[in-house]
């Protein structure tokens, strides 16, 4: 088949797409769905720009997934993690923390970090650390981004 | 050619093993096997082409990772490096291709690369391919006709050639039990880099002697290779300093390095002898 018709539910919302078959999640979140949140950083799986959540919080990367193999998955992108307006306490942290410079890596940042979190809720700075090796920073470092996280762990466990 | 943009091609999304060997029969060397996706798609938009890709994602039931003590491991074609980072059975009994898979990639491309992609990549680099190659085991391929394994010996026959036919897909990567310590090793610059060199090594030890060692190297042939003249070297001995000295050697003496984008010749025949003494040290620690 060149093209494939698929139900892929974005942020809670299913959407009905028929799409050619050689196109990326990446390109079809951005492109066909208009949702430019999630970053096209390298396109090879280096940089983590395009990190998206599955259900479960697991962490893939949108630019290496064919759409057309997703039939049915439920994705959430930086834009579907906020509640009724109020921003997650992963989102939160990397404002009040400042741990955002030009601000392009953040959307990838900030779905690791909360995949990391799903995963582990209170990880160690080398934990952090090694989970966040396949997300990239070229603006600064990543001593305020770990921070975040940290802080994020702290918010999380306090209002649970 | 973009890292943006695939290629054009027909996606082929088989529901079953039946209907998948069908498609491949049909198709044959026009086709390209895709598991997680990580490698395929990047050698795609790096230039790759093929008329057809054929997703292993719709078949149910091979993404398993099974570990029985008499049988051994068995390892689907679907089953990701995260699902074997995340087993307890493999990183006790099978430490080489635990550590292998923990620094295979990024977080996010474990998630969906799969071991069994990984060998039949086919990579002198790969870092599951070494590991394989040290632990032994046989990969389960499929086609029309039934199944049949390969020794992972006689698997890779050259550079990103394997003994997989156009009509057969790998479903599975198994290793025997009890196949002894085990430990992988490997050199990068930074973590998320393919290897320079890596290394592989599983011990038979009764006591402090080595009755039988499989030494696995990458990043030094056209494949991940086995040093056979330093496991000779091995066999029967007690392991010593001076021993693991020869060893060394050895390793240097025998492999055949190339300069390439990620390293020298000279580096990689210097340290491969000295990285595979470590992992010697690392599997007996």
């Amino acid at each position: 088949m060149k093209t494939r018709s698929i139900t892929l539910y974005v942020n809670g919302e299913a959407n009905s797409l028929t799409i050619p078959v050689n196109r990326t999640l990446l390109q079809v979140l951005r492109e066909d769905l208009g949702m430019p949140e999630t970053k096209y950083g390298c396109g090879t799986g280096e940089c983590g720009a395009c990190t998206v959540l599955l259900e479960g919080g697991k962490s893939i990367l949108a630019c290496l997934t064919l759409a057309a193999t997703m039939d049915g998955a439920k994705i959430t992108t930086v834009a579907g993690l906020d509640e009724d307006g109020k921003l997650h306490p992963v989102q939160e942290a990397f404002v009040t923390e400042g741990a955002i410079q030009c601000g392009y890596c953040t959307p990838g940042m900030v779905m690791k970090s909360v995949s990391i979190l799903a995963k582990n809720p209170k990880p160690t700075e080398e934990d952090i650390r090694r989970e966040l090796e396949g997300n990239i920073c070229r603006c600064t470092g990543y001593v305020k981004i770990v921070q975040a996280i940290q802080k994020a762990s702290e918010v999380m466990a306090s209002t649970r | 050619m973009s890292s943006r943009i695939l290629p054009e091609f027909d996606l082929l999304v088989p529901q079953s093993i039946p209907e998948a060997v069908e498609m491949l029969g049909k198709f044959q060397n026009k086709t390209a096997v895709m598991a997680g996706g990580t490698d395929l798609l990047v050698l795609m938009k790096a230039g790759l082409e093929s008329d057809y890709v054929m997703s292993l994602s719709e078949i149910p039931g091979l993404d398993y990772v099974i570990y029985d003590p008499q049988e051994g491991l068995r390892v689907g074609a679907m089953a990701t490096l995260a699902q074997v980072v995340e087993n307890a059975d493999v990183k006790k009994y099978y430490p080489a291709l635990w550590q292998s898979a923990c620094v295979n990639g990024t977080p996010q491309t474990r998630n969906k690369a799969t071991v069994v992609g990984n060998i039949l990549r086919a990579s002198p680099a790969g870092d599951c391919c070494v590991a394989a190659l040290a632990l032994g085991g046989k990969v389960v391929l499929q086609g029309a006709a039934g199944k049949r394994e390969v020794d992972i010996d006689n698997f890779w026959v050259a550079y990103r050639k394997t003994a997989r036919q156009a009509f057969e897909f790998a479903v599975e990567y198994k290793i025997s039990a009890n196949v002894g310590k085990s430990a992988f090793k490997r050199m990068t610059r930074v973590d998320q880099d393919l290897a320079k060199l890596n290394a592989a090594v599983c011990l038979n030890m009764v006591g402090n002697v080595c009755q039988g060692a499989r030494l696995a190297v990458g990043c030094v042939a056209p494949t991940t290779v086995r040093v056979k003249k330093a496991e000779d070297i091995l066999k029967g001995k007690e392991i010593n300093e001076s021993v693991l000295k020869d060893v060394a050697a050895a390793v240097s003496a025998e492999v055949t390095p190339i300069d390439d984008v990620r390293s020298t010749a000279w580096y990689r025949k210097e340290v491969s002898g000295v990285l595979l003494k470590r992992t010697i040290e690392k599997a007996l620690a």
